[in-house]
């Protein structure tokens, strides 16, 4: 079964320059390909050229102090096996990054292929999202540093023909003071996401100083829920909070219909996960 | 465009178009051993390892992977000398219409190959991707158990 009928050159760049040299050229008959999960299972008939990213050394997980730098090359399997995230947040990251799809998609599915398809149940997303992570944007001579809602500004397609994703930069948390959790709402172990939720706060003593809201699979893409974070700042955390917190949040998430469910049940869920995060929280 | 693959230790070179897929690639030039139905990634009948790691081949792009090893379930051993994963899923009924089987074990090999004492929640994980419509999975994990226990004894049965 030939999948990219339309495909008619392949290129293999060794650096980030070549390979946007030849996107800028190309534009939309060109296509970077990371894992390549996505591009061969949802091919696009009108792309005739493939430029492979996997010459530019731009897998790997470095520690690099303050900070966690990934390559838009590594795989999810890639990143639970990396030493910097073993215990990062409590091995939470990892942990959820495992249960991700399965085994054979895990190998296969890039940071930078998550981020550049944006599919709208994509745990990736929601997790850096969660993360607050930053995103490179690079076209070989110049690197842009972007929150992942200014990656996503209108015509972030477009800006992707122009420049490609060259790491993902995630903050060492200091677990004194933070905590992290992300639920996936999946009917069997290998399911897509019906609903996907990542919370970061910030603690100060009992006190919620900030916190990072993060709803996907909506099943819209992944959106930061500013009036939750509202919501939690400056509350003590508690049970009658975590109560109250999955509430507010049934009642003002934004959520929608499809086949797989609905608004109603989406809305549900995320308020569960959000009473469960918060209970998570006092457990440490 | 021709490519060239080392594939069971054996250096191949075919002409591919470049947008096929492995898996269509690989069954073309005769190995069948390889068995298609999805072309999603989600059922793993597909899988071989490339430089050691499992992968559903529908969804690998041939030419992205020019110039690397490839494993299929040939590649680890063969009717007259079973690997002992071959050995242990015939042996304990984890076989039935065999569609899955070759995708199955090699999920199990490249598993067995970085952890050699898998516990069950890591024999589950590693076979997650590779579904079984009759046997269910019980067999499948015992299975590997037994492969376990046979390399760890270091015979073959
Ligand atoms: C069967 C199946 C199950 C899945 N299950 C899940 C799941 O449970 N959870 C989940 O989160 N996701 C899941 N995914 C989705 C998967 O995350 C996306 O398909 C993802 O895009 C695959 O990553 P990739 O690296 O293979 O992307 P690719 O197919 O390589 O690329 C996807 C898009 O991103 C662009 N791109 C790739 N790399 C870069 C880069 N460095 N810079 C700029 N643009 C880039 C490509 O041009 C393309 O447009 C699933 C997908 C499938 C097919
Ligand atoms: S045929 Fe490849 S995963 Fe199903
Ligand atoms: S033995 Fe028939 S699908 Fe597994």
């Amino acid at each position: 079964m030939l999948k990219l009928k339309g495909v008619e050159e392949v290129y293999y760049p060794t650096s980030v320059k070549e390979a946007v040299d030849l996107l800028r050229k190309n534009k939309d008959v060109a296509e970077v390909v990371g894992g390549g999960l996505d591009i061969s299972v949802l091919p696009n008939p009108r792309i005739k050229y493939l430029i492979f990213l996997d010459k530019l050394n731009l897998n790997y997980v470095k520690d690099a102090g303050e900070k966690i730098k990934i390559g838009a090359m590594s795989s999810i399997t890639d990143m639970i096996n990396a030493e910097p995230l073993k215990d990062y947040l409590h091995g939470r990251v990892k942990e959820i990054l495992s249960e991700i799809a399965t085994e054979l998609l895990r190998n296969q599915i890039t940071v930078g292929g998550s981020l550049g398809k944006r599919e709208p149940y994509s745990d990736i997303v929601t997790l850096l999202y969660g993360l607050n992570a930053k995103v490179v944007l690079s076209d070989g001579e110049w690197d842009e540093e972007l929150g992942i809602n200014d990656l996503y500004r209108e015509n972030f397609r477009k800006g992707l023909k122009e420049r490609i994703i060259k790491e993902v930069i995630l903050e060492k948390y200091d677990t004194g003071k933070f905590f992290f959790s992300m639920k996936r709402h999946i009917r069997n172990a290998t399911d897509i996401a019906l609903l996907n939720e990542a919370i970061l706060i910030e603690k100060d003593g009992n006190k919620i100083k900030n916190a990072i809201v993060a709803v996907g699979a909506r099943p819209k893409p992944a959106y930061l829920f500013r009036e939750a974070t509202e919501f939690l700042k400056g509350k003590e955390l508690s049970k009658e909070l975590a109560e109250e917190f999955g509430k507010f949040v049934e009642s003002n998430v934004e959520t929608g219909t499809d086949i797989r469910t609905t608004a109603e049940y989406r809305a549900h869920i995320a308020g569960v996960f959000a009473k469960r995060i918060i209970l998570e929280s006092l457990e440490g | 465009m021709k490519v060239k693959y080392i594939i069971n230790g054996k250096e191949e070179e075919y002409e591919i178009h470049p947008g096929e897929v492995l898996l269509d690639v690989l069954r073309r030039n005769g190995h069948t051993e390889i068995k298609g139905n999805c072309y999603l990634g989600t059922c793993g009948a597909c899988t071989v390892l490339i430089d050691g790691v499992p992968h559903t081949s529908c969804t690998i792009l041939a030419a992205k992977v020019n110039g690397k090893e490839i494993t299929t379930i040939k590649g680890i051993g063969e009717l007259d000398s079973p690997h002992p994963l071959q050995q242990a899923f015939v042996k304990t009924g984890a076989v039935q219409c065999g569609f899955c089987t070759p995708g199955a074990i090699l999920s199990a090999y490249a598993l067995l190959k970085k952890n050699p004492d898998p516990t069950e929640e890591d024999i589950k994980k590693a076979l997650d991707g590779n579904l079984c419509r009759c046997t269910g999975y019980v067999q499948q994990i015992e299975a590997v158990k037994f492969a376990v226990k046979l390399l760890k004894e270091g015979k073959n049965e």
